[in-house]
This record gives structure tokens, sequence and C-alpha cells, in this order.
């Protein structure tokens, strides 16, 4: 049997009102919010930080493999989970793998990481998602698609929850789809893909669960899957004779519709609220549907209050102000750029356990922690004595300023001072002194000032010579 | 360390351009405009009397090491060095060179120093090329000081009126200097209402992107009267301290004393025999790239206790009637800051001072003085001291 070893998941801070793109775009509004990526944020980033939440007092040594699901992965070609596991500080022997060009991803790369562990190739697979669509301005999808992320770590041990057998069908339905040059959807007529793909495939997938495990659908507490818009999980409740309470809340008036991550991210917003001895049913729908459900053990509890999850990162937000920030964020705008150098990827390669994992020094001599690694401590000057120790993720503001010069990732000329870094000198809880740009927060000395308690965020730090590169800047603490 | 330099050098020449936005000339027409100025006042002969030149320079001419002088001065078949130390390049350049005639080396040489900012334009200083690393960038050079200010805003109550009284005095004086980029007297009105560059660092607590070049001659006293008659200093002392480029990641960094500062202004103190700059000698300049800079620097360079360097401004203790003048020139915030050539119009500002021969604001019976020169992020310190044989 493989379980639910622990969950996770992301939300980012900022939120777009319906009624702001309503106005801009005079598409009705269908009210409520969306969550949405930060400009530092995409699938990758915040997969690792739904990962980051889910291994919570989880060693990360101990587990053997990480898979990646996104429809809006960051790379055409270089796995986003190499990079997710060396964030994450997973060991370099492990099995990673993307799974993408799907908004059934999650469940296939969950599917993948049970029957990993199931046929013993795996003891612990962390399986996350990440998911940050661009719909096109003024779409009707621009007001259903929100940006999330979220983890779930499933192994042979015992669990929160116990993972059933899936049962999956497939079809080549067509819509909507993503050519490789695209970058907005495309859809041709969203009543077939409706009918013949979502409804015809979500149902045929719960059913034949029910069957292979000889369940009815009132023995479920929750159904948690993604559907194409809000209607469509009425329509799964009415077809499948589910009474509508048992319809997990699919979080659209307040985060959106997150593609791959959704039927995983309901999922882990169930478990949160779960009791034990639940039943649970999820599936994900894309190009046919994988179905599977979970059964809780008494350890669920254990969990409780231990991770941010949906629940913490949902109360935690901010509001976009206007429309036009929100286009900024997505880059679907014309604008003023600033210029940007070009930085070595081969230094990044050779500081990979600086920057992605983020580990510093500690003396050997003079036990001071110093950040970066360098041969000789920073303190005492000692050479080549030293252990290497992950910094710790919280800290507080020493001191800071609002640079109008350079903005972010290294962006200067005229444009720059448009979007100005927000840099603080922050000591650590370890004692580490380190140097972050701050997202999350606006350049406003009643924000950010002397003595403001930090925390570490994964996020990309700029693009330049054709790469996006990835590493730590700081955030108010979201709590 | 047992050498002294305590009067082994002298300074006959000195020369210095305008400084601006000098959009007509290239850096080769700066150095020749102010090494001839130098050898003119210096009555020696370029080729003839000249034995070895150092240059101090950032950014023009990277690569082209000696070349940076030899090419447009035709100065060919002699020594030439190019001192590169960020914003102090041009003091180390002076250094170097006198080092190099204290121990005898050479009579008669250069050191000198120039900068063309503006042919690279946008907003402030061009790239280094340590921003090749894409996550360990550097921060804005005004960035780098308003992580200062803040803290010191903190700690000792300072506030922007403070930093807006530097300028204010520094454009006081530069008004009245004719090689100074900005020759307009300010208010504190307009310096806090300036846009921010750097919070809490508005533009006119920001020195200005200017070209410039200026140039000493430098030999020993007792060939110096050969050549100018009594009419000459001598170089008392030199401090230097080189830390780190990257402040914000050591741990106890307090950002409001600049290591660098503290003991090249005690290296040179105890070597000038200086046990109270404000008794021992007569006026200061001292490196106002920022004004929590200079600031900063009266604390480092012993004027005031920690904390007092506001008092010392609102007080107009150096102001240029004040008990202890600092920055009579208008400094970095009239002048500009063409990196390398900086330290050496210091080092020519001073030493026009101590002769009784000032362009601008004469500083009243200044036998003594010392010039301040700081780069990198707060990373290389040098403190010279000049006075009167």
């Amino acid at each position: 049997m493989v379980n639910v070893l622990a969950y996770g998941a992301y939300i980012p801070v900022w939120r777009l009102s319906r009624d702001e793109i309503s106005k801009a775009s005079s598409v009705p509004s269908a009210g409520g919010e969306k969550a949405v990526a930060s400009w530092d944020e995409d699938s990758l980033s915040m997969a690792v930080e739904a990962g980051i939440d889910c291994l919570t007092g989880v060693n990360p040594k101990e587990v053997d493999g990480l898979f990646f699901a996104s429809t809006s992965p960051p790379f055409r070609e270089k796995n986003a989970s190499s990079i997710i596991a060396s964030a994450l500080d997973l060991r370099k022997d492990v099995t990673t793998a993307d799974f993408t060009n799907t908004t059934k991803a999650g469940t296939a790369a969950l599917k993948a990481a049970v029957d990993a562990v199931k046929a013993g190739s795996a003891k612990k697979i962390l399986v996350v998602a990440g998911e940050c669509m661009v719909a096109t301005p003024s779409s009707d999808l621009e007001q259903l698609y929100g940006d999330a992320a979220a983890a779930l770590l499933v192994g042979e041990d015992e669990g929160i929850a116990k993972i059933s057998d899936f049962f999956s069908v497939v079809e080549p339905i067509p819509g909507p789809w993503k050519r490789s040059m695209d970058v907005f959807p495309q859809r041709f007529e969203s009543k077939l893909d409706l009918r013949y793909g979502f409804i015809k495939n979500t149902v045929e997938a719960m059913q034949g669960l029910l069957k292979k495990h000889g369940l009815s659908i009132k023995d479920f507490s929750k159904l948690t899957f993604n559907a194409p818009d809000p209607r469509g999980y009425f329509e799964i409740a009415g077809r499948m004779g589910a009474d509508p309470k048992q319809i997990q809340d699919p979080m659209f008036k307040n985060v959106g519709l997150t593609g791959a991550v959704h039927p995983l991210f309901l999922l882990v917003a169930a478990l949160e609220k779960a009791q034990s001895e639940e039943k649970i049913l999820c599936a994900g729908y894309g190009d046919g549907c994988d179905a599977f459900y979970v059964e809780t053990t008494n350890k669920i509890e254990d969990l409780k209050g231990s991770r941010r999850a949906t629940s913490i990162y949902l109360k935690s937000k901010r509001m976009l102000p206007t429309y036009e920030e929100y286009l900024d964020f997505k880059r679907l705008r014309e604008k003023a750029q600033p210029e940007r150098p070009r930085a070595s990827v081969v230094t990044y390669w050779r500081d990979e356990k600086m920057l992605l994992p983020l580990y510093g020094r500690k003396c050997g001599k003079c036990g001071a922690i110093t950040y970066p690694i360098e041969r000789c401590c920073f303190i005492c000057g000692e050479k080549d004595n030293y252990e290497e120790v992950k910094i710790a993720r919280k800290g507080k503001v020493y001191t800071f300023t609002f640079d109008y010069l350079y903005g972010p990732g290294f962006a200067y000329g005229e444009s720059a001072a448009l979007n100005p870094s927000i840099r603080v000198v922050a000591d650590m809880e370890d004692g580490c002194r380190l140097f972050l740009e701050l997202s999350d927060c606006k350049p406003d000395p009643k924000e950010v000032y002397i003595d403001m308690p930090i925390e570490l965020t994964f996020r990309f730090m700029c693009e330049r010579s054709n790469f996006r590169f990835y590493s730590w800047r700081g955030r108010p603490i979201r709590e | 360390m047992v050498g002294k330099i305590k009067d082994k050098v002298a300074i006959i020449g000195t020369g210095v351009t305008k400084f601006g936005e000098i959009w007509e000339k290239d850096a080769e027409d700066l150095l020749v405009e102010a090494v001839y100025e130098a050898v003119k006042e210096a009555n020696v002969d370029l080729k003839k009397d000249v034995e070895a030149v150092w240059v101090g320079t950032q950014y023009h001419f990277t690569g082209m090491s000696g070349a940076i002088f030899s090419d447009p001065l035709k100065f060919f078949g002699k020594p030439v060095t190019r001192v590169e130390n960020f914003c102090a390049s041009g003091m180390d350049a002076i250094r170097n060179a006198a080092y190099a005639v204290a121990a005898g080396m050479y009579d008669i040489v250069i050191a000198c120093g120039v900068e063309k900012i503006l042919d690279y334009g946008g907003r402030g200083l061009p790239l280094t090329g340590l921003e090749l690393h894409p996550v360990f960038g550097m921060p804005s050079p005004p960035a780098m000081f308003a992580l200062c200010a803040n803290r010191a805003f903190k700690v000792w109550g300072w506030t922007k009126e403070d930093l807006a009284r530097v300028a204010v005095k520094n454009h006081y004086n530069g008004a009245r200097h004719p090689k100074a980029h900005f020759r307009r007297e300010i208010t504190v009105e307009a310096a806090l209402k300036a846009p921010i560059i750097a919070y809490p660092l508005g533009l006119y607590d920001c020195c200005a992107m200017s070209d410039g070049a200026a140039a000493v001659i430098l030999t020993r006293p007792e060939i110096a009267k050969q050549y100018v008659g009594d009419n000459y200093a001598t170089i008392k002392a030199i401090g230097m301290a080189v830390e780190t480029l990257e402040p914000w990641y050591r741990p106890y960094e307090s950002f409001l004393s600049f290591p660098a500062n503290v003991k090249a202004a005690e290296a040179a103190y105890k070597e000038a025999g200086v046990t109270d700059p404000l008794k021992d000698l007569d006026f200061g300049i001292v490196h106002d790239c920022f004004t929590i800079t200079e600031l900063i620097n009266y604390q480092d360079m012993k004027l005031c206790k920690p904390g007092e360097a506001a008092s010392l401004i609102r007080e107009g203790v150096t102001a240029i009637n004040g008990e202890f003048p600092i920055n009579p020139d208008g400094g970095l915030k009239c002048f500009g800051h063409p990196i390398g050539a900086t330290g050496v119009r210091m080092t020519v500002e001073l030493t026009r001072q101590v002769l009784g021969r000032a362009e601008g604001l004469q500083v009243k019976n200044a036998e003594a003085g010392f010039a301040h020169n700081l780069g990198g992020a707060y990373t290389v310190a040098t403190v010279t001291i000049i006075g009167r044989p």
C-alpha cells in the first residue's frame, strides 16, 4: 500500500479582483478574485514553495525522487524537476521527471510516483505541481485562470492517508491546446471539449474507479477534481449522483482554476480539513482522466496546523491595485524595459549549492556562519576549515534601501527606476548575514523597516543570457 | 613596518581640468590638459625630466594599461603603470608614485588620473564586470551608502535634513570654484524635494556623473627647490587599507563606520604625528560621493565621536568659515566623480590650499590638511596628509 505522508500548497500573495479585470476588458465579472504570481514567480518557483511547505519536518535526504507537473513550465527543454530537487536539498541520486502538456499532468505525476513506490524503485517520492498559466487579455479564460502550487509526499511508510489503485481513460479531445510557439491557449469548440472531453472522461474515470473498488459515490466525503469552468463541478455532481456538498470547494472565488495543479490542490485542501477514515475521491482531467481515492488514517491529525497549505496561504494576501500591474506581472503590455547585462551560466552552475539549496559555511575554528561559501573565514581568516550548512530561513532586517538605479536582477538604465529593488541586509536566525532583495512588498518605509521580520522565498532572479536564474529573495512573513 | 614617507616627497606641480559633462573632449585630451598644467607649474620638461608615471583609471582604456598615458602624451620608452582601485584609484596612483620617489628609484615622476564617464551614457556609473554573476550582483553605489543612512537614522536619529545640510554646504563652496561641475548654491528645501535615487538618498545626496583629469608631479624636497624654489608642499603621511567588497555579507558589519577608513586614518595620523586632527590640522577633503558618506567620514577621521557628525554639520563646524572646513572646493558633490581622477584632484586641491593658491575658496591659514579617498563598497580607503615643508 502506498500512502500520502505529507501535503503542502502555495498560493502567491497577490490577488486580483475580477471586477478590475472586467472594468478593463468589458467581459462581465465572474465575481471574487484570482491568485496572481508575482513578476518573479513561475510554475517552478511556486512548486518549490509548495515543496518546502510539504517537507516541513521531513528530512529531504530521505526523499528518493521528485516529479514536477505543469502545463506552464518555464523551460521547453530543461527539467524544472532538477532545479526544484536542488532547491529542496534532495540527494543527487534521486529520480526526477517533468510531467507536462496536459492538465492531467498533476495526477499523472502522482500515479507515476505511486507506481514507483509500489514497484519498490523508491521509498518516498515528492510530487510537486505548479501552474502559472497566461490567458489572452480580455478572453473569458483570463478571469478563470489562477496561479498556485501543490505538493504531496508519497511513500510506503505509514501515512496520513492510503492511496488507492488508479483508474485511467484516455481521449485525444481537441481542446484547449497550445502549439510549441503559442503563448496563449487555443480552442475551436469549447462545447465539444466540455461534453466529450471533460464530462465524459471524468465520469468514465470516476465510475471505473467505483466499479474497480466496489464503492458507491456516497462513500466519499469529498470529490476533488479539475473542471474547465466553475459550472463543471455541478455538472459532475449531477451526473455522478453526488450531493453538491460532497464537492470540495473549487476555490474559484478566491484562487481560480489552476490547471494541472488543481486536482492535487483541492485534495490538499480536503486533507487539511479531513478527519480519520474519510474517503476522498480525486480526478485529474486533460486528454483523458486519472481517478483514484485516498482514505485517511488516524495520523491525519498529526499534520494539522503544521503546514501553511491552502488555509494559511489563502488568508495571507494583498490585492493588486490595478489591472495594469497584473499585465506587468505577466509581461502582457508594452512598457519601457530596463537593460540587463549578460550573466554567466558558468558561475551559476559552479555556485549551485549556495544558490539553490542555499548553503553557507560554518567556520571550524571560530564557528561563524557566513555566506557565500569561501575558502577563508570572513571573520577569522581560517583557511579550508569549515562545514557547509543550510542557512536559516527566517531573520530580520538589519538595514535596507530602495534602489531606483539598479532594479531586481541587475536591471539598469533609464527604465530601471520603474521597478526599484528593495534591498535588505538581514540577520538570519543562525547569525548569518544575507543581502537580499525583497518581494511581495512595496518600496515604502512603512512596509520595510529595520528589525522587520522576514523569511526566504524561492524566486527567479533574472533572465539574462537567455537563461532564467533561480535563487532566494526575502519577503514579509506569511502567516 | 619601518618605512616613513614624512617629508621625503614634494609636490611641485599640480594640474586639473574643468570637471563636468565634457562631451567634446576625450580622455586623452583631458589627460594632456591636466598633465601640461602640472608640468608648467613644476617647470619640468615632460620628456627630459619625468622618469616614470602612475595613472589611475577605472573604466576608460581598460586593457590599454600603460598606454593610457604614453599614447596621448607620446611619452615613450619609460615606465608607466596603470592603477585601478575603485574610486580610490587616483590616490593609490599617487601613493605608488610617492613610494617610488621616496625609495630613491626616480627623481621626478607623475601621478595622474582620468575618467570619461559620460561617454558610456545612461544613468549612474558604467558597469564593472562584477555583474557577470547572475545572483551576487552589486547594488548601485547610492544603494550601498543608503544602507548606512537608514542605519544612522535609526541608531543616531540623523535625518534627511542633516544630509541636505552637507549638500548645501558643499554647493556653497563649489559655487565659488571655477573648475567645479556644479557652480550653484542649493537650499535644504530643494534637496529634500529632489527625487529619490536610493531611499533615503535623493538626487542632491548623490554626486554627479562627470568627466575630468588631474595630475601631480612628485620629486624629493632637495630637488624641488631647483624647479620651484619654496613653492612646494610635502607629503606628511599616506595611510591606506583595503577591506571587503561584500560588507553586507560580513556578520557584525555596522554600516555606521567604514573599517577601511578607520585603519587608513589611524595609519596616516600616526605617521604624521597627528593626535587630534582638529588641532593638528587645518582642514580636510573627504570623499563625499554621497552626503551620508561625508558624515560617516567625519567620525572615521576622528573629527568627532560616533553619532556626532550631524552636530558638526548643523553647527557649521565644517563650513568654509567654521573651525575645521571640510571640502572647501565643493567636494564630489560639486565636481562629480570621474573615478580615477578624483583622488588626484583632491590632492591637487589639498596642495594648492596649503600653498595659499586655491582656485576657489581659500581656507584661512591652511598649513596642513588631509585628503581622504574611498572606493568600492567602502572597500578601499586612502588618506593623504600634506603640509608646507
